[in-house]
C-alpha cells in the first residue's frame, strides 16, 4: 500500500492520529522536502514518530518515483507531505502512476495553507484563483501571476499568493550540464513578493486597478505558535520584516464584508 | 630601425592620412616572407645585403626550420615618397598636406591553409592587402580563400607577381608567353574580386590593373621588383608622353612598330606588344647577358640602364651578379612601397566604408561616428584580434587596431569579450591599460599612447580576454563584430600528461594555448577528457608542439586525431513528439524536419542570421526556401551558441503564457543543438517546429528546471523519429604535380573516398592541378601517402569546404555511421548502444 500523508502546517504534532498510526506501521517512510517545509526539522519528526525518515527531493519524487511505487506493491510505504498532499502541492501524477502499476493507495488529508489562510479573517468562499510568485532571475521575469491577481480583483475576489521556495533547485547553468549544482536554499518573504509586484505595477503601460496603495496581507508560519499576520498597503509591505519562513501573501478583494474588515482591523 | 626613435614613430602616428595598414597574403610558398624582407630592408631594419635570406618576420625557430610562416607578425616601416610621385595620390584623405613620409604597418601572415585563422586576424586590423602570387603556379586555392576573405572584410588588394626569376631562368618562357601568364593571373584575381564585390560598391574600384600601377612584378628572392610606373618613368622623357598615358600604353593590346614608330591596337607582323618590347625585353637582355657571361654585353647594358657595380661586387658573375644588378636597377622595396603608398587606402579612407562591417551597434552612435571619421578625439574603440605570447611565460600581448580615439598607458577602459551584450555585465571588465606597446617583428617598444588608425599591443589585457575583444571608453559601446573564420576546427585529438601528476600543468597549458592561437579550441569534456581541435593535421601538430614545449612544459600523450561530426535528420519526424515535464504538468509537442539545401550554408555565412530584422529574414526565407512567411517570422532562435545552423520555430497558435517559457525552451534547444542525441555532436541543418504546448497555469510549476530538460527530451525524440544521419567534414584538396604523377593521385584519392572534380594544366607550364573532395576523416597521413605514390612530386593543400552526409543509417548496426556513433560515444564516456526513443518520448 502506498500512503500519501499530510503533515499539516505547524510542527510535528500536527499529523493526524490516523496518519501517525500509519507512519508507525510502515516499512519505509519518505519525507517530501521540496514543496514546503515544517517549522521543525527532520530530527524532531523522527523522535516524535520514533522511526527514521528518508528525505525525498524533487528528482526522487518526479523522476525516480517508479521504483518506490513498485516496491509499494508488496510493502507499506508512506510519503509524508507538509500541508495537504493534494493541496497547494499536487501529487496527483504520483497517484496516476501508482494506478498504472496497480498499487493501492490511500490519502490522509490535513490542513493546508489553502484553507488555513482563513486565519486572517477573509472568507474562503471569496477567494479566487491561487497564484504562486516565482523568484525572478536576470532573464526570466514572468508576470502572468499579476494578471490573475488583477482578474480576481476585478471580480471582487481575494487572491492567495504562494511564495517561491527553493530547497534544492539546480542552478540555471547546471541544468544543461551532466553534473548538477544546487542553489542555496531560499524562501521568498512577503517583502520580496511585494517588491516584485510593485515592479510590475511600475512597468505596466497603463493604470492598473491594483496600485502601491492597495491593501495586502502578509502571513508567516501559519499554523505555528509564532504565526504572524500583518495588513498594510503594498508599498509598506515591501519594507516589512515578518520573521523566518514560510511566508504567504494575500491581496484582498476591493470591497470587503464588514465582518472581514472587523477581523482584519486587529492586524493593521 | 636605424634612424627611428619611438618618438618619431609616434609623431607619424598622428598623421593618419599617411598611414597604411596592410597585410601580405598568399598561397603557401609563394614567397611572402621573403618579399616582406625586401620591404623591411628598404625601410632600414636589416642590412640590405641579407635581404632574401633572413626571413625577418619568421620569428620562431620552427618557422625558420620549416621555411613556412606559422604566426603572423607585424612590423612598422617608414617610407618617403618623392615629390614627383606625390601627384599620383589624388584623394585628399590619402595624404596630409606637406608630408611625404608614410608609416606603413605591415603584417606578414601564413600561407598554409591550416593557419588561415591567422590571416583572418591580420585582415581585421589592416585596410589593404598585398596579394602575392607565384607567377609560375598562378592563383591557387589559398590565394582564392584569403582574397575572398579580404574582399568580404573590405580590404583593398594590390597584386604582386612573384618569382619572375624562376619563370625566366627555369621555365625559360618567351616574353609573349610570360605576358600571357601575367595577363591570366590578373584576370583570375579580378574574377575572384568581381565575384565578391563590384566596382560600384562602397570601396570604389577594387580590381587590380597593371596599367594603373596596382600590379607589381619581380622576384622577392632576388630583391627586385617593378610596376609599369617604373618603366614608364624611364621612357616618358624619350617619348614625350605623359606618364599616366604611357602606363596605359605599356599594358594590354598595345603594339609598337619600331620602324614606322606607330602605335597600333592590333598585332601585325612588324610590330610588337609594348609590354614585351619595353618592359620584358630589357630584363631578358640583362638576364641573357649575365647568365651567358657576355662580359662586354653586360657592360654596355649596365650603362644603358644606369647601374654601376660597386667595388665589392665587381668580381661576381652568374646568378650572384644578376641579383646585384637587378636589385640595383629595380629595387624591390622602392617599387613595392610606392605601390603601397599610392594604391592602398589610409585608415581615414578605409574606415569610412569599413565601419558598417566592423561595428555591431547603431551606425550613428558616438563609437560608430568615431570609427567612421577615424577620429583620435572620439571615444576609444579598439579591436583585439589576437594574443601574442610574451617572453614572460603564460602572459600575452593583446594585439589589435585602434579604430577610434586613443589608447593610453594607464587609461581606464572597458574590456568587452565576444559574449558581451550592451547593458549587461557578462564578459565585461573595467580595468586600467597597464602598458601600450609598439610591436615590430621580434621586438617591442613601450609607447605612451596610440591614436586611431594604428596597430599596437597592450599589456595586461590578456587576463580578461580569451582570444579577441573590444576595448572602449564609451560606456554605451557595442562590440566590434567578431571575425568569421574561413576554416573550422574539424580535427581533434585528446591529450593527457604522461605523468598524471602533471594534470594541473596541462590544464594551465591548454588555457594558454587557446589564447595564443586565434582558432584552436581547447575543450574540457565533462568526461574529463581534454580535447584540442584545429583546422588540420599540420595546425594540430604545431599546436601540440607549442603545448608541450612552451605552454605546459610537460611530456604529453596524444590520441589519434579524430574528426568532429555533425548530426542531422533526413526527413520530417514520423509522428508528433510529446514530452512531459518532470512534474507532468507541462507538455511540449514538436517535430523536426531537415532544412532545405543551402540554408545551413546561408546561416554559416551570415546571410541568414539572428540579428536580421525578422520581417526581412522571413521574406528572404519565404522567397528562397519557400518557408511559410508567418512561421518564418517566429524563429525563436538559432543554435548552438545562438548562431548555429539549426532553428527553432514557433508554429503554435494561441498558447497562453508561451512567452514566459520561451527562454527555457531556447536554453533546452541550445543544449540539444550542441549535444545531439546520437553521439552528442553538434546538430546541423535541423529545423524544429513547436506545434503545441500545454502549461501549468502557475508560473512556479513551469520554471527552467521543468522546461529546459523537457525541451531537450522532446527535441531528442524529434531527432530520433526523423531518420537521423551523420555529416562529416570534407576538404577541398588542390594538388599540383607533373603529368606523370596524376595517375598516382587518382589511386590515393580513390582509396580514401575522395573524388576528383577538376583536372587542368597550368597554362604555360608542364604542371597539372587536380582538385578533389576528400573526407577529412580520410586525410590523416594523406600528404605522406600522396608523396610516396607520386615519387614526391605531388603537393596537396587541403582546406575545409563543406559538410556532407555520411551514407548509411546510424541506427542500423554495422553501418559506417553506426560505427562512428559507437566510437564517439565510447570516447565521450556515454552509454554504448543506441539512444532509446522511449526515454524521450512520452505517451499522451
Amino acid at each position: 500500500m502506498f500512503y500519501l500523508i499530510g503533515l499539516g502546517l505547524g510542527d510535528a504534532k500536527d499529523i493526524t492520529v490516523k496518519g501517525l498510526e500509519i507512519v508507525k506501521k510502515c516499512d519505509k517512510v519518505f519525507l517530501e522536502g521540496y514543496t514546503s517545509i515544517l517549522t521543525v526539522g527532520q530530527e524532531v519528526l523522527e523522535t516524535f514518530y520514533g522511526r527514521p525518515l528518508i528525505v525525498a527531493d524533487r528528482d526522487l519524487c518526479e523522476s525516480n518515483i517508479d521504483d518506490i511505487l513498485k516496491e509499494a506493491k508488496v510493502k507499506d510505504i508512506a510519503l509524508l507531505v507538509v500541508g495537504d498532499p493534494l493541496g497547494a502541492t499536487t501529487h496527483t501524477d504520483m497517484l496516476l502512476r501508482a494506478k498504472e502499476f496497480e498499487v493501492e493507495t490511500q490519502i490522509v488529508h490535513n490542513a493546508s495553507i489553502m484553507n488555513a489562510v482563513s486565519c486572517c479573517g477573509l472568507q474562503l468562499y471569496n477567494f479566487g484563483e491561487t497564484v504562486s510568485i516565482p523568484y525572478w532571475t536576470e532573464t526570466w521575469k514572468p508576470n502572468s501571476f499579476f494578471e490573475k491577481i488583477l482578474g480576481n480583483y476585478k471580480r471582487n475576489l481575494h487572491t492567495l499568493c504562494l511564495l517561491d521556495i527553493k530547497v534544492k533547485e539546480p542552478t540555471e547553468e547546471s541544468i544543461t550540464k551532466k553534473v548538477r549544482q544546487y542553489m542555496d536554499p531560499k524562501f521568498m518573504s512577503v517583502k520580496e513578493a511585494a517588491r516584485q509586484i510593485i515592479q510590475i505595477i511600475e512597468n505596466h503601460s497603463d493604470e492598473t486597478d491594483i496600485t502601491i496603495d492597495t491593501l495586502a496581507i502578509g502571513l508567516s508560519r501559519v499554523g505555528a505558535p509564532d504565526q504572524k499576520i500583518k495588513a498594510m498597503a503594498l508599498k509598506d509591505m515591501q519594507k516589512l520584516e515578518l520573521g523566518p519562513p514560510l511566508h504567504s501573501l494575500v491581496i484582498p478583494a476591493r470591497n470587503l464584508h464588514p465582518l472581514e474588515l472587523d477581523y482584519l482591523a486587529q492586524f493593521r | 630601425m636605424v634612424n627611428f626613435t619611438v618618438d618619431e614613430i609616434r609623431g607619424m602616428m598622428d598623421k593618419k592620412r599617411n598611414i597604411r595598414n596592410m597585410s601580405v597574403i598568399a598561397h603557401v610558398d609563394h614567397g611572402k616572407s621573403t618579399l616582406t624582407d625586401s620591404l623591411v630592408s628598404k625601410a632600414g631594419i636589416i642590412a640590405n645585403a641579407r635581404a632574401g635570406e633572413t626571413r625577418f618576420t619568421d620569428t620562431r625557430k620552427d618557422e625558420q626550420d620549416r621555411c613556412i610562416t606559422i604566426k603572423s607578425t607585424a612590423i612598422s616601416m617608414y617610407f618617403e615618397l618623392e615629390e614627383k610621385d606625390l601627384v599620383f595620390i589624388t584623394n585628399p584623405d590619402q595624404r596630409e598636406k606637406s608630408e611625404k613620409g608614410f608609416l606603413i604597418n605591415l603584417i606578414d601572415s601564413p600561407g598554409h591553409v591550416d593557419f588561415s585563422s591567422e590571416v583572418t586576424a591580420a585582415l581585421r586590423v589592416t585596410d589593404g592587402a598585398l596579394v602575392v602570387v607565384d607567377c609560375v603556379s598562378g592563383v591557387c586555392v589559398q590565394t582564392e580563400t584569403v582574397l575572398r576573405q579580404a574582399i568580404a572584410e573590405r580590404i583593398k588588394p594590390i597584386l604582386f607577381m612573384n618569382k619572375m626569376d624562376r619563370a625566366l631562368l627555369e621555365l625559360q618562357l618567351e616574353s609573349e608567353e610570360l605576358y600571357q601568364t601575367f595577363q591570366r593571373i590578373v584576370e583570375n584575381v579580378n574574377v575572384i574580386i568581381a565575384t565578391y564585390s563590384d566596382d560600384s560598391g562602397p570601396m570604389g574600384e577594387v580590381r587590380v590593373d597593371p596599367s594603373k600601377g596596382s600590379v607589381g612584378f619581380g622576384s622577392g628572392l632576388h630583391g627586385w621588383a617593378f610596376t609599369l610606373k617604373q618603366f614608364a618613368e624611364m621612357y616618358a622623357d624619350k617619348f614625350k608622353i605623359d606618364l599616366v598615358k604611357l602606363m596605359n600604353r605599356l599594358w594590354g593590346e598595345n603594339f609598337f612598330n619600331a620602324t614606322t614608330k606607330k602605335w597600333s591596337k592590333q598585332k601585325d607582323n612588324d610590330n610588337k606588344r609594348s609590354f614585351c618590347m619595353y618592359v620584358l625585353d630589357p630584363i631578358y637582355k640583362v638576364f641573357k647577358a649575365i647568365m651567358n657571361f657576355q662580359k662586354e654585353e653586360i657592360d654596355s647594358l649596365l650603362k644603358k640602364i644606369g647601374v654601376t657595380i660597386k667595388h665589392e661586387d665587381a668580381d661576381k658573375d652568374g646568378k650572384a651578379l644578376l641579383k646585384v644588378v637587378m636589385r640595383t636597377w629595380l629595387p624591390a622595396g622602392e617599387a613595392l612601397l610606392q605601390m603601397i603608398a599610392i594604391h592602398l587606402p589610409s585608415p581615414v579612407v578605409a574606415q569610412k566604408y569599413r565601419m558598417e562591417m566592423l561595428y555591431e551597434g547603431p551606425h550613428d552612435d558616438e563609437a560608430a561616428i568615431g570609427i567612421k571619421n577615424c577620429d583620435p578625439e572620439a571615444p576609444l574603440m579598439m579591436y583585439v584580434s589576437k594574443m601574442v605570447p610574451t617572453s614572460d611565460k603564460g602572459r600575452f600581448y593583446a594585439f589589435g587596431r585602434v579604430f577610434s580615439g586613443k589608447v593610453i598607458t594607464g587609461q581606464k577602459a572597458r574590456i568587452m569579450g565576444p559574449n558581451f551584450q550592451p547593458g549587461k555585465k557578462e564578459d565585461l571588465y573595467e580595468k586600467t591599460i597597464q602598458r601600450t606597446i609598439l610591436m615590430m617583428g621580434r621586438y617591442v617598444e613601450a609607447i605612451e599612447d596610440v591614436p586611431s588608425g594604428n596597430i599596437c599591443g597592450l599589456v595586461g589585457v590578456d587576463q580578461f580576454l580569451v582570444k579577441t575583444g573590444t576595448i572602449t571608453t564609451y560606456k554605451n559601446a557595442h562590440n566590434m563584430k567578431v571575425m568569421k573564420f574561413s576554416v573550422s576546427p574539424v580535427v581533434r585529438v585528446a591529450v593527457e600528461p604522461k605523468n598524471p601528476a602533471d594534470l594541473p600543468k596541462l590544464v594551465e597549458g591548454l588555457k594558454r594555448l587557446a589564447k595564443s592561437d586565434p582558432m584552436v579550441q581547447c575543450i574540457n569534456e565533462e568526461s574529463g577528457e581534454h580535447i584540442v581541435a584545429g583546422a588540420g593535421e599540420l595546425h594540430l601538430e604545431i599546436c601540440l608542439k607549442d603545448l608541450e614545449e612552451d605552454h605546459a612544459c610537460i611530456p604529453i600523450k596524444k590520441s589519434d586525431p579524430v574528426v568532429s561530426y555533425r548530426e542531422t535528420v533526413s526527413e520530417e519526424s514520423n509522428q508528433m513528439c510529446l514530452s512531459k515535464s518532470p512534474n507532468k504538468h507541462n507538455r511540449l509537442f514538436m517535430k523536426a524536419t531537415p532544412m532545405p539545401d543551402g540554408l545551413p550554408e546561408d546561416i554559416d555565412e551570415g546571410k541568414v542570421n539572428p540579428r536580421d530584422d525578422f520581417k526581412t529574414r522571413a521574406r528572404y526565407l519565404g522567397e528562397k526556401y519557400e518557408y511559410d512567411v508567418t512561421e518564418a517570422r517566429k524563429i525563436w532562435c538559432f543554435g548552438p551558441e545562438g548562431t548555429g545552423p539549426n532553428i527553432l520555430v514557433d508554429c503554435s497558435k494561441g498558447v497562453q503564457y508561451l512567452n514566459e517559457i520561451k527562454d527555457s525552451v531556447v536554453a533546452g534547444f541550445q543544449w540539444a543543438a550542441k549535444e545531439g542525441v546520437m553521439a552528442e555532436e553538434n546538430l546541423r541543418g535541423v529545423r524544429f517546429n513547436i506545434y503545441d504546448v500545454t502549461l501549468h497555469t502557475d508560473a512556479i510549476h513551469r520554471g527552467g528546471g521543468q522546461i529546459i530538460p523537457t525541451t531537450r527530451r522532446c527535441l531528442y525524440a524529434c531527432l530520433l523519429t526523423a531518420a537521423p544521419r551523420l555529416m562529416e567534414p570534407v576538404y577541398l584538396c588542390e594538388i599540383q604535380c607533373p603529368e606523370v604523377a596524376v595517375g598516382g593521385i587518382y589511386g590515393v584519392l580513390n582509396r580514401r573516398r575522395g573524388h576528383v572534380f577538376e583536372e587542368s594544366q597550368v597554362a604555360g607550364t608542364p604542371m597539372f592541378v587536380v582538385k578533389a573532395y576528400l573526407p577529412v576523416n580520410e586525410s590523416f597521413g594523406f600528404t605522406a601517402d600522396l608523396r610516396s605514390n607520386t615519387g614526391g612530386q605531388a603537393f596537396p593543400q587541403c582546406v575545409f569546404d563543406h559538410w556532407q552526409i555520411l551514407p548509411g543509417d546510424p541506427c542500423e548496426p554495422g553501418s559506417k555511421p553506426y560505427v562512428v556513433v559507437q566510437e564517439t560515444r565510447k570516447r565521450k564516456g556515454l552509454k554504448e548502444g543506441l539512444p532509446d526513443l522511449a526515454q524521450y518520448l512520452d505517451k499522451l
